[in-house]
């Protein structure tokens, strides 16, 4: 920070500092104001109204009769479960294989650098081709998903996982995270690597074993990338809509209907924005919450 | 076992296990990243006739480059009609192939979309980073929180009114609607990154210039950007990548402007197939991991900054 100028006014300055600096990010702040906080007041407010299907105007004021609906429609419970079942699969998996692979990324045997340019491939891919190779991948007629699980005796017939409710969940989930589990394993590693030598050295020396070097030293020193790769993969978790959509088009029988695609739904397909709205704000109140919710736990849980 | 060798290097047992476990789960991890890829390259390669094969192959027997000729408009040999991949009829697919061509046009909106986007991006982060980085004024704080907040709340809420502002200004189906909200969630996204790079360049490099009789404007553009190079190409490419993958408004905003929404339609032909699908897919994803493997090394630390801070 440049505090010793702060007012400093010298010949070439027709501003102070400070104006100067409000003055910069006036255009950021117009676009942003116009682009994300004004849509944002006005999807609240759609909420509260039975807007019409052409989206002309805003139609008539209905008070909270869309959020009583939604409270009141099994559909949107059903919603909420699965986003939330989805999104702790998505986060467990990714956080987990994620931190594996810069525990093994940060250790040094030959072939590291190539394996850590690997790494970045799947995230290297948007969510929707992630979606499309995952499709294809566990299709129940080609798959190779299958053709692996046959050889290995695990199944002895082709399982259509993506038309099963029990499993479609499952793959969605696991396609969604085999990309994020690598940004997870880039994060989590550069905070490994600024991780002191001397520090694990003289554990070592004072006889802890790896465990116990892991939890009393590794862990610790991990607290805020993990609480950073967490709150990114709640958002991510919640917010996923590509992958579904690629992959069950929410299907089979809404066993994958995230919020996000009831969303999508209401607004495209239904053309009710109102009720629409009401999800919108339901999902955006939700990845609030369990974003706070994640910086809180997890910078407690790690400081024991 | 090794304790009884006399000559050379003593190899410690627990060495050997040690190198063997990190092997066996390197490979794992590998397996794991490589597979679904390897297998959309090879479905990419196989002729129509090789797939419904079980168990599915994990290589054609016989690979073609028929798919991507096909996909890239380039004539390909005489086909044999009594072969049927997978149910479709291999010679009456000239509909198919035509609306399978539409990759390069698509790839070249998504190009052109995206160099629009990171501009745009750039021109307006800069002056907001480089504020944020330098200046204390009133608003500063509420502001940053305010971008960060943003990263929290996705795009795919605010769709709506979006929606309508767009189809009421005509702008639906444009590549202007996809640039104007591209930049809503880029932008936010650079300026915590340049930001965090700005903050690394000595303020003292600013004052000297002040001092030589730099104006502010002169003091961004010749001191300050020449040192951020590899910010503002970290911060570039991280932009173009979110705009190229970019899906749900290229979805609900135009028809199949881009790359993302085209193979997402794809998906939905019955007649259409995965070999097709899968060379079309390899073609789209090139870009994009091209542009992560040169600049692998940049983008590692602006997606810390980005996600940090």
């Amino acid at each position: 920070m440049n505090i010793g100028s702060v007012n400093r006014r010298g010949p070439n300055l027709w501003l102070s500092n400070r104006r100067f600096g409000a003055l910069l990010i006036i255009p950021s702040a117009f676009v942003l104001l116009v682009l994300l906080v004004a849509p944002a007041i006005l999807t609240i407010f759609q909420s509260f109204y039975n807007v019409p299907a052409d989206g002309i105007g805003i139609g008539e004021f209905v008070g909270l009769s869309n959020y009583v609906f939604l409270l009141t429609n099994p559909i949107f419970w059903e919603s909420v479960y699965v986003s939330i079942v989805f999104a702790i699969i998505f986060i467990s998996l990714s956080t987990i294989v994620g931190l594996f692979a810069a525990l093994l990324l940060n250790q040094s045997f030959k072939g590291r650098f190539f394996l850590r340019g690997m790494l970045v491939l799947p995230w290297a891919c948007p969510w929707l081709i992630v979606g499309v190779i995952w499709k294809w991948f566990g299709d129940g007629e080609i798959g190779l998903l299958n053709g692996i699980l046959l050889r290995l005796g695990i199944i002895s017939d082709y399982k259509d996982f993506l038309n099963d409710p029990n499993y479609a969940i499952w793959l969605t989930a696991i396609a969604a995270s085999w990309r994020q589990s690598c940004l997870v394993g880039l994060l989590l590693l550069a905070g490994l690597q600024t991780l002191p030598r001397d520090l694990s050295d003289a554990a070592s020396v004072d006889g802890a074993g790896v465990f116990q070097r892991f939890w009393h030293i590794t862990l610790p020193w991990l607290r805020p990338s993990l609480t950073i790769v967490t709150v990114l993969n709640v958002i991510y978790g919640l917010m996923q809509f590509d992958v579904i959509f690629a992959m069950t088009q929410g299907g089979p029988s809404n066993a994958t209907t995230l919020l996000s695609f009831l969303i999508y739904r209401q607004f495209f397909i239904f053309t009710n924005f109102g009720i629409g709205s009401a999800i919108a704000v339901s999902l955006a109140l939700l990845a609030l919450v369990g974003g706070l919710i994640t910086v809180k736990k997890v910078y407690k849980k790690i400081e024991i | 076992m090794s304790s009884q060798r006399t000559s050379g290097k003593r190899v410690n047992p627990r060495k050997i296990a040690h190198k063997f476990l990190l092997y066996f789960f390197a490979s794992i991890l590998l397996i794991w990243i490589l597979l679904p890829f390897f297998y959309t390259l090879g479905s990419a390669f196989s002729p129509s006739s090789e797939i419904g094969k079980r168990p599915t192959p994990f290589w054609p027997v016989d690979p073609t480059l028929d798919n991507f000729k096909i996909v890239l408009g380039l004539p390909v040999q005489q086909q044999d009609c009594s072969a049927q991949g997978a149910g479709i009829d291999l010679c009456n697919t000239a509909e198919i192939n035509i609306s399978v061509q539409a990759i390069l046009t698509t790839m070249w909106n998504s190009f052109y979309i995206g160099c629009l986007v990171v501009g745009i991006t750039l021109i307006f982060a800069i002056f907001s980073a480089f504020s944020l980085s330098r200046y204390r004024f009133a608003g500063a704080k509420f502001f940053q929180n305010f971008i960060i907040l943003s990263r929290i709340v996705p795009g795919l809420v605010l769709i709506a009114p979006i929606f309508i502002v767009l189809r009421v200004t005509n702008l639906l189906n444009t590549s202007w609607a996809l640039v104007i909200t591209y930049v809503s969630f880029t932008l936010p996204l650079a300026i915590i990154i340049l930001k965090f790079y700005f903050d690394q360049i000595s303020s003292e490099l600013d004052e000297a210039a002040a001092i030589d009789g730099a104006n502010r404007f002169q003091i961004i553009f010749s001191i300050i950007l020449p040192v951020a190079v590899p910010g503002l190409i970290a911060t570039g490419v991280l932009v173009f990548l979110e705009s190229w993958g970019e899906f749900f408004f290229s979805l609900v905003l135009t028809d199949s402007l881009t790359v993302p929404p085209l193979l997402a339609g794809f998906l939905s032909l019955q007649t259409f197939s995965w070999t097709l699908l899968s060379a079309a897919t390899v073609i789209a994803v090139l870009p994009p991991i091209l542009l992560t493997m040169v600049f692998q090394k940049y983008l590692v630390s602006a997606l810390a900054a980005g996600s940090g801070k």
